[in-house]
């Protein structure tokens, strides 16, 4: 009947036409269909894969994921989705013809498998292949653009706090600015105790969460105007205080030690007994009178750090002379 | 002759403790099967035995089945023994590979209690 | 409201372990690192107390949730769910990404859509084969929100029940804890308890 011929002929037409690989497998998994589309960026023709077992043109597709979809498909009625993400490129796909495997790059490719249901006839299964090259594409460079954009703002993006950049910024105008006008400069190296092993235990994740955490308490406690806190590595915090005597750098850093433990945020055990995140910090002054380059001062504070950690965490130490407070 | 062998089925399941005992009973009527739910359970239940065959799902609270699979074997050489899971991936076929049993896949089904206990005796 | 026998009980979270023991199976070949899934319990709830075991700490927290809808043999909506950062962290692990980005990237919420099929499908396709019932499965579909929002985005009938699985995953050394909910309507709920009696008595009755 020619209507019937014509209606056929309409969807053969459209199924060429569309912009995605249909492969429809029988419920042997057979190919029974091989569209356009895919003829052009697979580079093979129909009639060579029309009537073979998927497995015998795509070996190297047995027992992953695909199969198993297929499976799904035909035994149980069920669609399954393959993500670009998880599985890049499965089929031997290419943006242009004739570029087989003359070291040109597959096309992304995400790929869907959906159950036809044929009166009369047993189930059969239909892989859709749609190419996400050009998503992904834009997708990494809006991903590289965000970090170029975060590498050029002075705050760090996960706490909010200055970053290394502004650190380095402000330590070299704030140390020129004691050299001029002869007052003291103090600086603190403040590192989260035992992070590695909080990271570990509680995932990544949370681990972020602790460090947005310290870091707000740290700069609810640096609040003096002058003062500079920036988040220096990745565990590790640096405050710059300027017009600051020995002694009240001493205090600040205790007071900030009892702060950041106040916090109790748990960190596991130590023999036997709940521990909790503290911080070790490190205190260096130059005097006014003695101004120091800025490898000196924050190697004095790093010193510092170290004692404060060699001895035995959650402590202040310093390497200038301390003047304790009246 | 269906001389009597005893086994020792192993998983928190009822079901698939029932299962396993029902499909073995199918092949050899006369073995003797012991139950627990526990790998703690199964190490206390096996000191009364002289096992022949020992399932162990893996999936379970407490000790688990690739640990007491370790123990058992320790104490059992000759003993055979299975770990019984649904999820079959490298890492536990090396594990079964290095302490020296075997694996089922799960779910239990008569079929594959019949061929794992052909092949035991081919 | 639901009365299942131990039995029952017992049935059903072992069907359910041995679906998720498949997806962790499959999990486990894409990313070729050990993972483990089990599901220690399962709970029958109303919405609204599904909504209350889901709701976190903090209110406002969003859960990410990869559904499914399932019909046939019984008909329900089946959805995936972990708090949002647990599902960043999921996804990260599979994807083997680590950008510090606050949240799921278009190409990695397909990720996570294809995660939430692997783990629906095998779950309910265990049920499906052991029960010997023809369903049809849709494709994912993924969204954010309350623990509220999401498990009524399929309408609310006010007598629904919800089958919630208490689902322990495990990749490389991270535990992450989620949940599955399937979404039944009384009559769907009757078919579930008829088809696990009818598959106790096969396998047991006739013994």
């Amino acid at each position: 009947m020619p209507d019937t011929l014509q209606r056929l002929t309409l969807l053969e037409s459209i199924i060429g036409a569309v912009n995605l690989g249909a492969i429809v497998l029988d419920e042997n998994r057979s190919i029974v269909l091989w569209n356009r589309w895919l003829e052009r960026h697979s580079g093979w023709k129909a009639d060579t894969v029309l009537g073979r077992d998927f497995f015998e043109v795509f070996p190297e597709l047995q027992h992953k994921r695909i199969e198993s979809a297929i499976t799904q498909a035909l035994r149980d009625n069920f669609q399954s989705l393959l993500s670009q993400s998880l599985h890049k490129s499965p089929f031997p796909l290419y943006p242009q013809a004739a570029a087989t495997s003359d070291g040109r790059e597959r096309m992304q490719q995400a790929v869907a498998v959906t159950p036809i249901s044929l009166p009369g006839a047993p189930r059969h299964c239909l892989i859709q292949i749609t190419d996400v090259t050009v998503a992904v594409g834009r997708e990494k460079l809006l991903r590289e653009q965000t970090m170029v954009l975060r590498s050029q703002t002075f705050s760090d993006g996960l706490t909010g706090v200055a970053n290394r950049r502004h650190f380095d910024v402000a330590i070299d105008k704030e140390m020129r600015r004691a050299k001029r006008s002869g007052s003291p400069l103090s600086l603190l190296m403040i590192d989260i105790d035992h992070f590695k092993d909080y990271n570990d235990q509680y995932g990544h994740q949370q681990g972020d969460t602790c460090l947005k955490q310290v870091a707000s308490a740290l700069a609810t406690m640096l609040n003096r105007s002058g003062d500079v806190l920036a988040r220096y590595g990745g565990e590790e915090f640096a405050a710059i205080l300027p017009d600051t005597e020995p002694g009240k750098a001493l205090m600040l850093a205790e007071a900030i030690r009892k702060g950041v433990r106040a916090l109790a945020i748990e960190n596991g055990h130590e023999d036997g007994a709940a521990r909790h995140i503290t911080v070790s910090i490190g205190v260096a002054t130059q005097s006014g009178a003695a101004p120091l380059d800025i490898d000196q001062l924050i190697g004095a504070a790093d010193r510092a750090l170290y004692q404060a950690k060699d001895g035995g965490r959650n402590r202040v130490a310093s390497t200038a002379p301390a003047t304790p407070p009246a | 002759m269906d001389h009597s062998k005893q086994v020792l089925v192993v998983d928190d399941s009822r079901v698939s403790r029932l299962m396993a005992h029902q499909f073995i009973l199918s092949k050899h009527a006369g073995w003797q099967i012991t139950e627990a739910a526990t790998g703690e359970e199964a190490l206390e239940k096996v000191k009364a035995l002289d096992p022949y065959l020992i399932l162990l799902d893996v999936n379970m609270p407490g000790m688990g089945g690739v640990a007491t699979a370790e123990q058992l074997r320790a104490l059992y050489p000759q003993t055979h023994i299975f770990l019984v899971t649904a999820n079959v991936q490298n890492a536990i076929r090396n594990r079964a590979s290095e302490l020296k049993v075997g694996f089922m896949e799960k779910p239990i089904t008569e079929v594959r209690i019949h061929q794992l206990i052909d092949t035991l005796e081919a | 409201m639901v009365n299942l026998s131990e039995l029952e009980n017992d049935a059903l979270v072992e069907i359910f372990n041995i679906g998720v023991g498949h997806a962790a199976a499959a999990m486990s070949e894409i990313v070729n690192e050990e993972v483990t899934m089990s599901v220690p319990s399962i709970t029958f709830l109303n919405r609204a107390d599904a909504a209350a075991l889901l709701g976190s700490k903090r209110d406002g927290d969003r859960i990410c949730g990869v559904s499914q809808h399932y019909d046939g043999a019984f008909a329900t909506e089946a959805i995936l769910m972990f708090p949002e950062d647990k599902s960043l962290e999921i996804v990260r692990l599979m994807v083997g990404d680590s950008v510090p980005l606050q949240e799921l990237t278009e190409m990695e919420q397909e990720a996570m859509s294809e995660i939430g099929n692997i783990i629906l499908n095998s779950c309910v396709g265990t049920l499906a084969n052991l029960f010997d019932s023809e369903l049809h499965g849709s494709l994912p579909v993924y969204h954010v929100g309350t623990s509220t929002e999401i498990l009524a985005v399929f309408g609310d009938q006010g007598d629904d029940v919800v089958l919630m699985l208490h689902i322990d995953f495990v990749l490389a050394k991270h535990q992450i804890h989620g949940y599955v909910a399937f979404v039944l309507d009384l009559s769907a709920l009757h078919d579930l308890k008829e088809q696990v009696n009818r598959y106790l008595a096969k396998v047991f009755g006739t013994a």
